[in-house]
Parts: C-alpha cells; sequence; structure tokens
C-alpha cells in the first residue's frame, strides 16, 4: 500500500528540542560524563616530523604514581585508512608527523599521566622529511611510505606511486583538438589554499570501558559504526565485540567524520578494568587537527568566440599530511566539483594525493569543494576578463542546465542553476546593494555558482508505536548541531504517522541498538536516514490502517493518519484515536514496529571510461548554490569589509525554513572565515604553527555578516518529501566569493586563500608574489601516472 | 600540597574546599562541586565557553584560581533559574533559538546575563561590544545577538 504523504505536512518551523537543555546547562556531551571514578588518561606525541624509532621504553613511566596502564603499538597491530589501510594507530618502526601518537597513559589523575609522560624514553635516528608537496613530487623526494605497495587498498588498480598515495582521473572527448582549435581563446590559472581547522568547541575525545568481553565506547563522533569498526580493526578484535554510543556533539563539521583517539582509550579500559577518560587539550586539538588540506591547483580553459567552453583541463595536487585518510576517497570530488557546474566540451582532470611530513588532513563541510569552487569560479572570472564578457551572462550562457553532461559524462536533470541566478538577480534587486557603505575604500561584486553532491548512502532506521500513541525513532545519526536528527528526520516520521513531530521521541546514536548507518555528515542524514525512517513507517503505517480497518469496518484505502488519528478519507473527525488503534494491534497482533532501510539509489551513471580511480563516477544526488558578496577594501591596509552576502540554494525542499535558514547563515559565517582569514601554516619542522584560538582567528560576533537567503525548492531529488541536505554545501562558496570580490575592487589577479590583510595589501601593492607551479607540468599528460 | 580550606559561595551555597589554592575554578565547579554548566573550550581564557559571574560580575573560570574567589558569590549557569523557571536570558536564548552545537552558549548567557545587570538598558552595539571576545564556532552570532536584545527587551519591559 503506497500512500502518498501531503509533503506540506511536513513543513513547519519546529523548535529545537535540546534547546532548552542546551541553554540552561544540562546538556551532557562526552566531555561532562566522564566522572570521578574514571581514569584520566593523555597521549604521548612525537616532537619531529620524520624519523626512525629505535627504541620506545615505557618501563619507567609505568612504575610512576597513579600510572595504572600504558597503551602502546604492540597493543594496536593492524593498519587502517579510509581507501589505504596505511596508518597504525600508534606509530610503530617510523615517525611521520609531529604530534604523531607514540603511546598513551592512563592514570589516576590528569596531573599522573602527564608526569609520566615525561618518562618515557624515546629513542630516535632522524630521517629525511617532505614538507610540501613540491617537496614530495621531486624526483629525488624521500619517500614517506616505503612498503607503499603492500598496503591493503580499498579498489585494486588504482594508480598509486611512492608519495603519490592515490591518483583520481577525469578523461571525456578530445581535449588537445579542442586546445588545437585556431579560434579558441586560452585561458590558464594557477591557485593555492591554506588548510583550515575545524575548532569545534568540544574538542575529540573518548570514554572507554570493558565490560562482559566488549568494548563501550562513549565519543564525540559524526560516524559511530565507523569508531566500531577502526577500533576493532585496529585492535584485531571482531567487531561485535565494540560498542559505541553518541552524546550530543559540541560541534564537528567533518572533523569527526573519522576514528580518532577513541581505540586508545578503549585499550586502556581493557588493561585497567576501568574506565577511562581520553580528551585531546586545546593544542593537540589544533595542531593535530584533520584540516581541511592545503592544494595546489592548476586549470586552462578552452573558449570558443561565442563564449562557451571547448575544452578544459586541471591538476589538483591535495595534501593529504602524512597518511592518506579522508583525502583518498575525496579526490573524487574534483570531477564533481572543478569539472562541474559549467557545460564542458572536452575535459580532463588528474587529482593526486600527495603524502608530506606533515599532520594529517581529513573532511571539512564540503571538503576540497570549497577551494576547487573558489579555482574554478576565480579561472571563471579570468576567462571573462580575458574575452571581455559580463561575468553574469557568461554564466548564465555556461551553467548546467537540463540534459547537460557533467565532466564524467553524467546526464544532469533538471533545470537548476540558471534559474538559480535569475532568482540571485531578483534578490539582489529586492534588497538593494550597498556599494554606498564602501566610503571611499575600493568596492567590489561577485556573484559565483557551484556544485556539490549530497553523500546519499546506507542507513537505516527503526520506528517503535508506544501505547501513547507516540513513536519511538532508533537509529544511529548523531546531533552534531545540525538539527538534522532532531528536527528534520522526527518531522519525516510524524508527516508519514500523523502525529505532531514532538510526539516523535529520537534515541540516542547506540550500535547496540540502531543498524549501520554511513555516519552524520556530508549533507546525507536528512536524505537517507529519512528515507530509511520513511520505509520504517510504511511498515507502521500498513499495520496501524489493517488494524483500524478491521475497527472501523472499512477498507485500509478509505483510513488516513492525521492529528494522532485514524480518520476515513473526507471525514475529519471521523475514526478513531491513533492509541486505541496501537492497543488493539498489541492485543491481536503484538505491537507495531517497522524497520526500514536505504542506500544510493544508483540511478546517475557516468559515461564507461571517463573516470577512473573514483569512488563514484556520477554523482546520485546534485545540490547546486550562487552566493553573492559585495565588499570594501581599505587600499592602506588591506582590510576588507564583507558589506552585503546574498545566498540562492538548493534546498529541494526546505522542511524547516528556520532551522536550514541557521544552517546556512553559520555556514556562510565559517565560509567567509575561511575565505579571508582563517590561516593555518605549517613551520620548518613540518608542524601546524597555530596552537588554539589565540593565533587560529575564527569569525567573531563583530565579523558576522547577516545574509540574506532564497531558498530554491523544486529541484529534481531523491530525498523524502523532495528534501535534500542543507548544511553542507552552504559553506562551499564562501571562500570563491570572497576572491572574487576581492579580484573585482582591486583589479588584481587573485590567487590564494586565506586573503588575510596583508596578501590584499600585498596585491593592492603589487609586492604578492605571482604563483606559477614549476611543480606542475604544463604538459596535463605529465601529471598522471602511466 | 592541601592547604586550609577555602570558602566561597557557589549558586547560593557555601562550600569549604580544602583544595590546592591554584586550582582553576573551573576545574573546582565541574570535577569537584559537578556542576555541568561552565565548558572547558582552552583553557587559557580564549574562546569564553568556561564564563561564571563573581559578585555579578563575568569571569573566565579557566583562569581563575579558586584562592582567587575565596570570600566570593560564584554563580554558574545553572545558578541562574531553574529547569521549570529558567532566567529571561535563557528564555529568550530558548525562544530565539539561539542554539546549534550549543557548547559556546554558557559562555555567550553569562555575558548577556552579567551586561543586563550592570546596564539593564544595554542596546544592539553595546550588546555586540560585551561578546566581542566570546567564541561560537557553529556561526549561530546572529541569533545569540537576536537572543541578547529579547533579553534586554524584555527586561525593560517587565523589570
Amino acid at each position: 500500500m503506497s500512500v502518498k504523504i501531503d509533503p506540506e505536512t511536513a513543513v513547519m518551523d519546529l523548535p529545537r528540542r535540546d534547546a532548552r537543555d542546551k541553554l540552561t546547562g544540562r546538556t551532557r556531551y562526552m566531555v561532562d560524563m566522564a566522572g570521578s571514578d574514571a581514569l584520566r588518561a593523555v597521549i604521548v606525541r612525537a616532537k619531529v616530523a620524520s624519523a626512525k624509532i629505535v627504541r620506545l621504553d615505557v618501563s619507567a613511566a609505568a612504575r610512576m604514581r597513579g600510572v595504572r596502564a600504558i597503551a602502546t603499538a604492540a597493543d594496536a597491530p593492524e593498519l587502517h585508512g579510509i581507501g589505504i589501510q596505511d596508518q597504525p594507530l600508534f606509530a610503530r618502526d617510523r615517525i611521520r608527523y609531529p604530534g604523531e601518537p607514540i603511546c598513551a597513559i592512563a592514570a589516576d589523575t590528569l596531573e599522573q599521566a602527564r608526569a609520566a609522560a615525561d618518562a618515557v624514553l624515546l629513542e630516535l635516528e632522524d630521517l629525511p622529511a617532505c614538507f610540501s608537496m613540491a617537496d614530495a613530487l621531486a624526483p629525488d623526494a624521500p619517500i614517506l611510505h616505503p612498503d607503499w605497495k603492500n598496503y591493503e587498498c580499498i579498489v585494486d588498480g588504482v594508480a598509486r606511486a611512492g608519495n603519490i598515495a592515490w591518483e583520481a582521473k577525469v578523461l571525456r572527448g578530445d581535449v588537445d583538438a579542442a586546445f588545437a582549435r585556431p579560434d579558441v581563446t586560452i585561458v590558464e590559472s594557477c591557485f593555492r589554499v591554506g588548510r583550515q581547522s575545524h575548532m569545534p568547541f568540544e574538542p575529540r575525545g573518548a570514554l572507554a570501558s570493558y565490560e562482559d568481553g566488549r568494548y563501550h565506547i562513549i565519543t564525540s563522533t559524526q560516524v559511530p559504526w565507523t569508531v566500531r569498526a577502526v577500533t576493532a580493526k585496529v585492535l584485531g578484535v571482531h567487531s561485535s565485540l565494540v560498542r559505541v554510543t553518541v552524546p550530543p556533539v559540541g560541534g564537528a563539521f567533518g572533523l569527526k567524520f573519522d576514528c580518532s583517539i577513541e581505540p586508545m582509550a578503549a585499550i586502556l579500559s581493557r588493561k585497567t578494568g576501568r574506565s577511562v577518560s581520553l580528551v585531546n587539550s586545546r593544542e593537540e586539538e589544533t595542531t593535530t587537527c584533520l584540516c581541511r588540506e592545503n592544494a595546489d591547483i592548476w586549470i586552462r580553459s578552452a573558449i570558443t568566440p561565442e563564449g562557451t567552453i571547448a575544452g578544459r583541463e586541471g591538476v589538483v595536487l591535495m595534501d593529504a599530511g602524512a597518511y592518506g585518510g579522508e583525502q583518498v576517497f575525496l579526490s573524487t570530488m574534483t570531477a564533481h566539483t572543478l569539472g562541474a557546474s559549467y557545460r564542458l566540451g572536452a575535459a580532463r582532470f588528474s587529482t593526486r594525493v600527495i603524502y608530506t611530513n606533515t599532520p594529517p588532513n581529513g573532511a571539512f563541510r564540503s571538503c576540497n569543494g570549497a577551494y576547487n569552487a573558489f579555482a574554478l569560479e576565480r579561472h571563471t572570472d579570468e576567462i571573462c576578463q580575458k574575452i571581455g564578457m559580463d561575468p553574469m551572462a557568461f554564466r548564465k550562457k555556461n551553467v548546467l542546465r537540463d540534459q547537460d553532461l557533467g565532466s564524467t559524462g553524467q546526464v544532469f536533470e533538471g533545470d537548476v542553476l540558471g534559474p538559480m541566478l535569475e532568482r540571485m538577480e531578483a534578490l539582489r534587486a529586492s534588497t538593494g546593494t550597498q556599494e554606498h557603505r564602501a566610503a571611499g575604500r575600493l568596492y567590489g561584486r561577485a556573484t559565483t555558482v557551484g556544485t556539490w553532491n549530497i553523500f546519499v548512502g546506507p542507513s537505516t532506521a527503526t520506528v517503535n508505536l508506544n501505547a501513547d500513541g507516540s513513536a519511538t525513532l532508533i537509529t544511529a545519526s548523531v546531533e552534531i548541531g545540525s538539527g538534522s536528527i532532531t528536527q528534520g528526520v522526527p518531522q519525516i516520521v510524524a508527516a508519514n504517522l500523523g502525529i505532531h513531530p514532538s510526539k516523535v521521541i529520537v534515541k540516542g546514536a547506540d550500535t547496540d541498538a540502531a543498524g549501520y548507518d554511513m555516519g552524520t555528515g556530508g549533507g546525507r542524514t536528512v536524505v537517507s536516514m529519512g528515507s530509511a525512517a520513511t520505509a520504517a513507517c510504511a511498515v507502521v503505517r500498513k499495520r496501524l490502517l489493517e488494524t483500524a480497518s478491521e475497527l472501523l469496518q472499512t477498507k485500509p484505502e478509505n483510513l488516513v493518519l492525521r492529528d494522532g488519528r485514524v480518520e476515513i478519507e473526507g471525514r475529519p473527525g471521523s475514526g478513531t484515536a491513533i492509541e486505541t488503534v496501537i492497543a488493539r494491534a498489541e492485543q491481536t497482533q503484538g505491537p507495531i514496529s517497522g524497520s526500514g532501510s536505504f542506500t544510493a539509489p544508483g540511478t546517475a551513471k557516468a559515461m564507461p571510461g571517463c573516470a577512473a580511480g573514483h569512488f563514484f563516477d556520477a554523482m546520485d544526488l546534485p545540490v547546486f548554490v550562487v552566493h553573492e558578496g559585495e565588499v570594501a577594501v581599505d587600499p592602506e591596509t588591506g582590510e576588507v569589509e564583507v558589506l552585503a552576502y546574498r545566498v540562492v540554494q538548493d534546498v529541494g525542499r526546505a522542511i524547516n525554513p528556520r532551522a536550514v535558514r541557521g544552517q546556512i547563515q553559520g555556514a556562510v559565517i565559517q565560509g567567509i572565515g575561511y575565505g579571508l582569514h582563517e590561516q593555518i601554516t605549517i613551520g620548518p619542522s613540518g608542524a601546524i604553527e597555530q596552537t588554539g584560538f589565540e593565533t587560529y582567528h575564527i569569525p567573531l560576533a563583530q565579523d558576522a555578516v547577516k545574509v540574506d537567503i532564497d531558498l530554491f525548492e523544486g529541484a529534481p531529488s531523491c530525498g523524502p518529501l523532495g528534501t535534500k541536505g542543507v548544511a553542507e554545501v552552504a559553506i562551499m562558496n564562501g571562500g570563491a566569493t570572497m576572491a572574487c570580490a576581492i579580484a573585482n575592487a582591486t583589479g588584481k589577479k587573485v590567487q590564494q586563500l586565506p586573503l588575510v590583510a596583508s596578501r590584499v595589501l600585498g596585491l593592492v601593492e603589487g609586492f604578492e608574489e605571482m604563483l606559477e607551479h614549476p611543480h606542475i607540468s604544463r604538459k596535463w599528460s605529465d601529471n598522471i601516472l602511466k | 600540597m592541601v592547604t586550609k580550606a577555602i570558602g566561597v559561595t557557589v549558586n547560593g551555597k557555601g562550600h569549604e574546599l580544602a583544595l590546592p589554592p591554584k586550582t582553576p575554578l573551573l576545574n573546582v565547579l565541574r570535577n569537584d562541586l559537578e556542576l555541568n554548566g561552565p565548558k572547558f573550550g582552552c583553557g587559557l581564557g580564549e574562546c569564553g565557553a568556561c564564563t561564571v559571574l563573581i559578585d555579578g560580575v563575568a569571569a573566565r573560570a579557566c583562569t581563575i584560581p579558586l584562592a582567587g574567589v575565596e570570600g566570593r558569590h560564584v554563580t554558574t549557569l545553572e545558578g541562574l533559574g531553574s529547569e521549570g523557571a529558567p532566567d529571561i536570558v535563557q528564555r529568550a536564548f530558548i525562544e530565539a533559538q539561539g542554539a546549534q552545537c550549543g557548547y559556546c552558549l554558557n559562555g555567550m548567557i553569562m555575558m548577556v546575563k552579567a551586561l543586563l545587570l550592570r546596564r539593564p538598558d544595554a542596546g544592539v552595539e553595546e550588546i555586540k561590544r560585551e561578546l566581542r571576545y566570546n567564541l561560537c564556532r557553529c556561526g549561530t552570532h546572529l541569533e545569540i545577538l537576536e537572543s541578547a536584545l529579547l533579553a534586554a527587551t524584555r527586561l525593560r519591559q517587565h523589570g
């Protein structure tokens, strides 16, 4: 019985159910749960970037006062990694980055554990190191992973060699022919971005215990099932022996999309038989942050006299740091970001993930899309400048429209970006420009476009109906602040069952209670978990309506669920309360409960042979943004003020418009931070130089710009009720928009992010060095492994 | 190490604490008095997540030693109101939905409370200035500001 749910019944500005506890100090994050009886643990970390471990001696540390156990590489025999199994939990024979864990110590107090850390003896032999991607790609570069050929990989046959951890490649059409055309204008650009640090207020940490032969890890994560799997993997135990539960998370932004220090706490809990709390200090959190990676980008296009793109080629170098991590997976996204948004005659891209002796990088909201959008949009404006075409006119002419091909040959459905550009013009007209506020400073404005993917993928949910007419939603999704599992998914469940969302109880993530979920991130929770919950509700509905049909003596198809009642269609107030039906079902067939599952629909297909080394060749659920910024640049100081910011975002259907707007506003603030002032630098010894909030400038209240937002609804979506993920993509064009607006204001070639005042001043004054990227060959085929 | 007991009033209740005088107040509040409101964000007074009121004035508990509050009245988020009857500032934050991950909000609320105690007629610019060194990573600054303004308006209307 497939019943259409009226999507409008789900649309409401449902308040956050967790607001009251969060605002009265009652919410317990992981860091609030240790209690006085848990042991405290610290990690002993490497101080050098590259060395051979000759000897590790923890015997003196073990004898220190209060010390209960020490975990070392001997306790974690296996390697882990998302695409390549290249990373040990603790460094074994070799140190590859400053800050790499050597061992972890549990003691009665934190002070005792810290004192014992100083007593650990580590004998090292220096090894040569690579601190930049150019270093790592040099012909005589020291190889970080001499054993790279023997690592286990998620797929076979991917191009890899030495410090090139992974290579993803796109090839569609005859690019050489496009560039050889006599009538095309060729435009070439180089870009570089630094790292961005997540700086969640709650650091990464875990509270572990060992009971009945099983590990129980309470952790601040986005991916309980990944923590379960990785912990089991590195410890060499069966994954059924690991249980992961997750309380509300105090900020994540992608940083917590990987297992991190949880297995260390697990080992220590088994060794001591006690609960063990292990939490990064702010300095550890900052200096070992799995940042959005730094990257070098080269892009070249052949533009026809009509202003279309005959061919495009590009090379993206992503710095993995010492281990492959998320970057291996994210190399896929060049095809769908740098290679997207515009209609391309022919295209080829090489994306290389490079090992360096620096802290590993990871996932950060819109991941590499944030800098690929920057590169693409600055390149687009350079094209417009060179051919003398208005940037808005060029975009309207070239953005992907219905049935256009993406870089991997995927066919795009629906006309989305074009109408969104028109909506942006209307939004600007209705809000008015702010040029008058530039007051003598250099004024600039830019409109940018972006494409991202919603990471659909496996989720499962269970819905139990309770005697009081409420429903319990059991999932492994995590409340990371976005509200997707405490507002979005309950609204979908409520609409399916004809009850108010406040009557949907949300069980906190627990791998012992809920089935597998890929994780909370990538804009996927409302789509994937929402779909799984919808499937669970279908089972529940069927049983409810069958029972009600018997009770009310009418066919199930004549019945509707509304306002907590089962009613006869077209007769409001008829029928009976849902509680009556639930009670009846309990007597006749047992309590009503249903489970449902979802994964990627797999409907999107690339052209065969276009993509190699990709985790997915086509996007299952593309999502689009149009951003616009107005800036004033002070030519004396290089300081930038954002005068206005506008967003038109493809949201599918906004079932909680207030929450959606809140996510967009917050993401744009982070995106502007990325564009202007969030700066991570790598020092001469390979370490991250910033150590906390004092040296890493996150946006402050006075930096916060009110964003004018227009929600674009109705684009095709496989999401439940037509929804798409909204919180991830909203950050993507912050850097792009700042860069393009500043280039517009100054008339200078903006090549790098972040645009800190000193860099902007350098551009204005002409002393900013122009990037050439000598380590990227201008012959594209030299940038792929043969 | 342990010296004579230090007397301090926390949320209206007197405590005699036999702890090292240099223990950061935040550790005392969280570990010894088991309070959950003030949060550890950095331990260096940089982020503001640990803010409490000392004799009605906002202060960062992670950098103030226990000895520094001897004989004083410390108020934490828990001391502002009860679960059933939150403080006027908390009510405004709940109503304006000024929360995402929520970790920084203890500090934001305590700062606004301290400002409104001092200057009940504070306007938007003054509130902005007061909150300029309290960090939020989710980017909820505008909702926080809206919440604070709502609290100020309510205070003016209802005293």
